[in-house]
C-alpha cells in the first residue's frame, strides 16, 4: 500500500510491521522484496512526516480567536 | 442520661472533701467527665439534616461546624482524614448549604489547661438533595442508553497521533495543567486549541456544548477532550446535562471526557468515545503513542528496510546481466514485429495524449475539491451561525423583556405617586369636611353650653335670692331672740362683774357683787341681806 490520503498514522506503522515481518520472513522473492522496500521506505517517510509534525512545538490556539479570524475572512492558520 | 447511673459507676476511694448531703460523691472532675463522655459515645449513632453554619475547615486535625434549622443547632466536628474521604470541598461547607451528617455524640473532657466541649461527631456527610440527584441521573442514564447514545461516539476512530486536539476545560484550571502534562509525557507538541468555559454552575453546560460544538465545525481537530477535576455529584452535575450529551453523542469528532475521580460517573463519560479518570490519562487517550518511542522505533524500522534493501540489490546483480541479455533478446523480437512496434508506438502516443488531456481534467478536479472544502467550511460556520442565531433572538428579547420590566416598573412607581397624590387629596378633603364638621358641632356645643351657662346663672341668681331671703328670715329669728331686744323693752339682766349672767338668788347672794346690765348701759350693785326683805321678794 502507498501513502495516500486515506493513510493514517495507525494504518502505516500496521503496514509497515507485516512488512518487517515478511521481509524477515526470507519468503518474499527479489521482486516483492524489491516492492515491499519501497513501499516500506515511503511508508516511513509518511509515518516520519507525522512525528515530525507534532515534534517541532506545541502550538496553543484559542477556539473564539481561531472563530472570529475566520468570521473575518482570514485563512485559518496553517497546521 | 440517669446521673445516679453515672455516679454508680465511680468509685470515691480517693480521700475526698466532705460532699453535699443526698447527692453521692464528691469525685474528681475528669474522671466524671470521662464517663460522661463514654455514657455520650454509647448513645445511638444517628443522620442529622441542616443548614451549615460558621464552618470552620483549616489545617487541625478537625473541620468544624453548625448545623442549624428553625428548632435548634448542633456543633459538630468531622475528622479532616473522614473529609478528605467523602471529597468534600470548603464550599460544600458554605455557609446556608443544607447537609445530611451521621454520626454521634462526643464529649471532649478537656483538661487543666483546655476548656471541654460537646461535639456532634460526623463521620460522613453528604449535600442534601443528593440522593435526588443520583435518581435522576439514573434516569436519564437509562433514557439516553435506551435511545442508542451510548454507542455513537463508540463507533468512531480514535486517532493515536492526532496533529490538533481540541480541549474544553476551565482557564487557568488544575486540569488544563495536568493535561498539558499528560502531553508532555508523551512528547507530543502538535497543536491544542482551548475552548475555555466555566465548568461548574448553570452557565456551565450551554457554553460546554457551544465550545464542543464550535470545536467540532471550526477547530478542524482530530479529537476533542473535556476535562475538569474532582468534586462533589452537585459540582460535577452540568456534565450530566441532557443537551450537552446529546450534542456529544451526535458528533462527528471522537470526543474524550475526564470528569471529576475514578469514582465519579457523569452522563458525558457515558456517551463519549473514551471515558477517562483524570486528565493526565485524557492526554494520554489523546495520543495514543509515546512520539519520542515512536521515533525510535521507525528509526530502527527504517534501518531495517534499508538493510533488505540493500540485500536485495545485492541478490539481484548476477541477475542483472541475464536481465539485460533477455531485454536485448526481447527488443530483437519487437524490431522483428515492426509494425506490431509501430501499432505500439502509436498506442503510446494515443495514450500519453489522452494523458494529456486528463492534466485539465485533473486541476479542474483539485479546483472543485478545494470549492467543496471551502463550501463546507462555510456551510458549516452558517450552521453554527444558525444555531447562535436562536441564542442571540433569545438574548435579544431578553434585553427588550429587561426594558420593559424596567419601564413597567417605571410606570407602576409613577402610578403610585399619583395614586398616593390622589389619596393624600381625597383624605385632606375629608380631613377638611371633619374638622368643618367638628367646628359645627362645637359650634353647637358652645352654643348650648351658653344656655345652659344662662340657665345656671338665672337658678344661681334665684337660688342666691333665695338664700338671701332665707338669711333674711333666719336674722328676723335671731333678732327676735336677741336678749338686746328684751332689754330695749325694759328688761335687764343680773350679771357677776366679769359679764357671767346670774340666773338666781343663790347664785347672786354667793357672787355678793353684780351689775346690773340694761339696754342703755350697766349699773354695778351688791347685795344687802340687811334691809328688810319684801314679801314680794323684790329688793
Amino acid at each position: 500500500m502507498a501513502a495516500t490520503e486515506t493513510t493514517t498514522y495507525e494504518t502505516a506503522v500496521e503496514r509497515l510491521e507485516q512488512i518487517i515481518a515478511r521481509l524477515d520472513s526470507n519468503e518474499a522473492g527479489l521482486r516483492e522484496t524489491l516492492e515491499l522496500c519501497t513501499e516500506g521506505r515511503a511508508l516511513i517517510e509518511y509515518a516520519a512526516g507525522e512525528l515530525d509534525a507534532v515534534g517541532q512545538g506545541l502550538r496553543e490556539l484559542k477556539l473564539d480567536e481561531l472563530i472570529a479570524r475566520l468570521e473575518g475572512g482570514a485563512q485559518p492558520p496553517p497546521e | 442520661m440517669a446521673e445516679n447511673g453515672l455516679a454508680s459507676t465511680l468509685d470515691a476511694a480517693t480521700p475526698q472533701p466532705a460532699g453535699v448531703e443526698g447527692y453521692p460523691g464528691p469525685f474528681p472532675v475528669g474522671r466524671y467527665a470521662v464517663k460522661l463522655r463514654e455514657r455520650m459515645r454509647d448513645l445511638a449513632r444517628v443522620c442529622v439534616v441542616g443548614e451549615v453554619t460558621g464552618a470552620r475547615v483549616g489545617q487541625g486535625p478537625n473541620v468544624y461546624f453548625e448545623l442549624r434549622d428553625a428548632d435548634g443547632a448542633l456543633p459538630c466536628a468531622m475528622w479532616r482524614t473522614d473529609f478528605e474521604r467523602a471529597r468534600l470541598t470548603p464550599d460544600d461547607l458554605r455557609d446556608g448549604a443544607q447537609v445530611v451528617a451521621a454520626g454521634g455524640c462526643d464529649y471532649y473532657v478537656g483538661s487543666a489547661s483546655a476548656s471541654p466541649s460537646f461535639r456532634f461527631r460526623v463521620q460522613e456527610l453528604r449535600p442534601a438533595g443528593e440522593g435526588d440527584l443520583l435518581a435522576r441521573l439514573e434516569r436519564l442514564r437509562r433514557q439516553l442508553a435506551g435511545e442508542g447514545l451510548f454507542e455513537l461516539q463508540k463507533r468512531l476512530p480514535v486517532a493515536r497521533l492526532p496533529r490538533r486536539i481540541g480541549v474544553v476545560t476551565a482557564e487557568g484550571s488544575a486540569a488544563r495543567r495536568d493535561f498539558l502534562a499528560g502531553l508532555e509525557r508523551r512528547s507530543w507538541r502538535g497543536t491544542i486549541v482551548w475552548g475555555y468555559a466555566p465548568v461548574q454552575d448553570r452557565r456551565a453546560a450551554p457554553a460546554i456544548a457551544a465550545q464542543v460544538r464550535d470545536l467540532a465545525a471550526f477547530g478542524r481537530v482530530d479529537a476533542i477532550v473535556v476535562t475538569r477535576g474532582g468534586g462533589s455529584i452537585a459540582d460535577l452535575w452540568a456534565f450530566c446535562d441532557e443537551a450537552l450529551c446529546r450534542t456529544v453523542a451526535l458528533l462527528g469528532v471522537p470526543v474524550i471526557s475526564a470528569v471529576g475521580h475514578d469514582v465519579d460517573r457523569t452522563l458525558i463519560d457515558d456517551v463519549s468515545a473514551v471515558c477517562c479518570s483524570t486528565p493526565t490519562h485524557a492526554a494520554e487517550a489523546a495520543v495514543g503513542i509515546d512520539c519520542a518511542a515512536a521515533r525510535a522505533h521507525l528509526s530502527a524500522t527504517a534501518v531495517r528496510v534499508d538493510d533488505h534493501g540493500r540485500r536485495a540489490v545485492d541478490r539481484r546483480a548476477p541477475l542483472a546481466a541475464a536481465t539485460r541479455r533477455v531485454d536485448r533478446a526481447l527488443r530483437r523480437a519487437v524490431d522483428r514485429r515492426g509494425p506490431l512496434a509501430m501499432a505500439a508506438r502509436r498506442i503510446d502516443r494515443a495514450g500519453r495524449r489522452a494523458v494529456d488531456r486528463r492534466a485539465p481534467l485533473t486541476t479542474a478536479a483539485r479546483r472543485v475539491d478545494q470549492a467543496g472544502r471551502l463550501a463546507v467550511v462555510r456551510r458549516a460556520r452558517e450552521l453554527a451561525s444558525h444555531s447562535r442565531a436562536p441564542r442571540a433572538q433569545l438574548n435579544r428579547h431578553l434585553v427588550q423583556l429587561h426594558q420593559k420590566a424596567r419601564e413597567m416598573r417605571a410606570a407602576s412607581r409613577r402610578g403610585i405617586d399619583i395614586r398616593q397624590g390622589w389619596q393624600r387629596r381625597i383624605a385632606a378633603t375629608v380631613l377638611d369636611r371633619k374638622v368643618a364638621a367638628a367646628r359645627a358641632g362645637a359650634d353647637r356645643e358652645r352654643t348650648a353650653l351658653a344656655a345652659r351657662v344662662a340657665d345656671l346663672d338665672r337658678a344661681a341668681r334665684v337660688l342666691g335670692e333665695r338664700q338671701a331671703q332665707a338669711l333674711k328670715v333666719c336674722r328676723s329669728s335671731l333678732d327676735a331672740h336677741d336678749p338686746q331686744r328684751t332689754l330695749e323693752r325694759g328688761y335687764a339682766v343680773v350679771a357677776t362683774p366679769d359679764g357671767d349672767p346670774l340666773a338666781g338668788t343663790g347664785a347672786l347672794r354667793a357672787a355678793g357683787a353684780f351689775q346690773v346690765l340694761m339696754a342703755d348701759g350697766a349699773v354695778a350693785a351688791h347685795v344687802d341681806e340687811d334691809r328688810e326683805e319684801r314679801p314680794d321678794g323684790r329688793d
